[in-house]
């Protein structure tokens, strides 16, 4: 079965920005915020929710300057 | 008229179908908590509406799809119903509790009076009203003592509500064709984001689901506890304000969660297709689009203004402490969100600052930010069309009559037809607008007594009633004259829809009732 066939992960690849990592992003959020409900607040959880929001920023400015 | 009952019926029996997936989906949150005596209470919540659109649907599934007026039509009534059958699980929760039945054991803890103010349909109504759409303004005393449930059912109809329950349902119950796009507009939407309305819908929702995900994040990173950042980032981000404590922001009283919620409420005022713009990398849009571009500038110079106001009128006397409140409390205003920071000890928005202070505020509120996005108020473009409509007619006067002219708009260059059609509608809405702001007044003037709140005091809640802000200036609440909730019920529902399908819905109604011929 295709990834794309999965009834939830279909839907969210084809509607948005047609953009993978985006996409990956948006699948992951609840995944990360699981993990925060599960773990609490601790340097792993701290971290991974760091490098959630700077690749969300990273990602939005690099897709920028690739366009001017 | 039969066709447009079928039409009426078929759509409101969809959006009340979708309602109560919303109310099951918070069943998962009730068992989560372990709040099991709710489990009853959303059950019938959720059967009764589910019972009356599966009836609607199944009665009028034959029905045409909506015109333009049908469309106004659908609109004001669904969401009148929607906020009407949402308030269900307010109402069965507080009975709940009150009647105690052994089978359920409902801890003590649930028994409180903000719960019991629930009881009342009237509050229960108002509160759900208040949600779906994003207002904020409460009837409840201490929003910490109520139920999880219930601070996550508050929190999720004003996210829900942000979006649109129309957009929810086209994007759940998806019917290609000329009706959705129909249903949509009626919705105080206009743009589109792919040809197809249905796709357009569900990009909506990817971008407000993503934004949700890296709030809620953002929120937590900056100190919140998780249960607050889940909810304060729904709510942030659908410019509700709806808050799970009794002093809203202020109870966390930490700068760095009044300075990460900026950029959240800034999201929520920026119209969804600049958004999905950016996104694809598009930055320029940020100055290039004109509501944007205002957005951004009105925050600023707003702020700016109004942190001169307390800083220099005495309210506060650190330049720092200023801005902070200032800059808070006016993005949480002109993004219609209404989350309050600059509390008195009575815990009353803005209660020590100055009448100017509290004016500037409510003319924030007034104006709203991007249309195409989550706010209330007018909204910005409607703001520019009528300046630069005044402006080109004013300029008239020196051109010879045989001149062309044309007024160009967020980089439109509109004729002298297309012109006169956009300046008379958004001239018509803020007429309207100031008209029921006025009635609102003094409807409440007649009815708060005498000599304990001042105009000002009237004005600020008024214009945070129907611009769908929520900061309130302590007027609002369980105690207030039943004429003043049904004002603000009405305020509410046509600030949201933009008062035409409200107007529209009632002519139609009074025409046929022989009330109005």
């Amino acid at each position: 079965m295709n990834v794309q066939d999965a009834p939830l992960i279909g839907q969210v690849l084809e509607s948005g920005a047609d953009d993978r990592v985006l996409d990956g992003l948006l699948l992951s959020g609840p995944i990360v915020i699981a993990l925060i409900v599960l773990a609490g607040r601790n340097l792993l959880t701290e971290g991974i929710a760091v490098t959630y929001l700077l690749v969300f920023v990273g990602y939005v400015a690099y897709l920028g300057l690739q366009r001017t | 008229m039969n066709g447009t009952k079928a039409t009426l019926g078929r759509d409101i029996g969809r959006m009340l179908e979708a309602l109560a997936g919303l109310i099951v989906v918070t069943a998962v949150v009730a068992l989560v908590w372990g709040e099991f005596y709710v489990v009853p209470a959303l059950a019938v919540s959720a059967a009764i509406p589910f019972g009356v659109g599966y009836a609607l649907t199944t009665l009028f599934a034959d029905a045409e799809d909506p015109g333009k007026l049908h469309g106004m039509m659908v609109a004001a009534s669904g969401w009148f119903a929607v906020a009407l059958f949402g308030s269900l699980p307010f109402l069965l929760v507080a009975w709940t509790a009150e009647l105690d039945p052994a089978l359920l054991s409902v801890p003590s803890s649930a028994r409180t009076t903000t719960l019991a103010a629930f009881t009342e349909p009237l509050n229960a109504f108002f509160e759900s009203m208040s949600g779906f759409t994003g207002t904020g303004l409460t009837m409840t005393d201490n929003e910490e003592v109520l139920p999880r449930t219930l601070q996550w059912w508050r929190s999720f109809i004003e996210w829900i509500g942000g979006v649109g329950v129309i957009v929810l349902t086209t994007a759940i119950l998806a019917r290609p064709g000329s009706g959705s796009l129909t249903l949509y507009e009626s919705e105080a939407r206009s743009e589109k984001i792919h040809p197809s309305i249905v796709s357009t819908v569900r990009t909506i929702w990817w971008i407000f689901v993503l934004f949700t995900f890296v709030s809620i994040t953002l929120l937590w990173l900056v100190g919140m506890p998780i249960w607050g950042a889940i909810n304060h980032g729904m709510t942030g981000l659908a410019t509700g304000g709806f808050s799970i404590t009794d002093n809203s922001i202020a109870t966390y009283d930490s700068v760095a969660i009044d300075f990460a919620l900026l950029p959240i409420m800034t999201l929520g005022s920026i119209a969804f297709p600049v958004h999905f713009l950016i996104l694809r990398g598009d930055l320029k849009n940020v100055y290039t689009d004109l509501q944007t571009r205002w957005v951004l500038g009105g925050f600023t110079l707003g702020s700016a203004f109004l942190w001169a106001l307390v800083y220099f009128g005495g309210t506060y006397s650190s330049a720092f402490t200023a801005l902070r409140y200032g800059l808070f409390q006016f993005v949480s205003a002109m993004s219609c969100t209404g989350f309050q920071t600059a509390v008195s000890s009575t815990n009353v928005a803005l209660g020590n600052w100055t009448a100017a202070a509290q004016l500037t505020v409510a003319g924030g509120m007034v104006v709203g930010a991007a249309a195409g996005s989550t706010v209330g108020g007018i909204k910005l473009i409607r703001l520019a069309t009528l300046i630069k409509g005044i402006q080109h007619r004013v300029s008239d006067v020196f051109y010879p009559t045989s001149a062309v002219r044309r007024l160009e708009i967020d980089g439109r260059r509109l004729d002298e037809r297309e012109a006169r059609r956009e300046f008379e509608e958004a001239g018509i809405i803020a007429v309207l607008w100031v008209v029921f702001l006025t009635i609102a007044m003094f409807v409440l003037l007649l009815v708060l007594p005498m000599g304990e709140y001042t105009l000002e005091n009237v004005i600020f809640e008024v214009a945070s009633t129907q611009g769908n802000v929520g900061l309130s200036s302590g007027i609002t609440g369980p105690s207030m004259p039943d004429l003043g909730k049904v004002m603000f019920l009405f305020n509410m529902w046509i600030g949201r829809l933009e008062i035409i399908p409200v107007l529209v819905l009632l002519r139609a109604i009074f025409k046929r009732g022989g009330i109005y011929q």
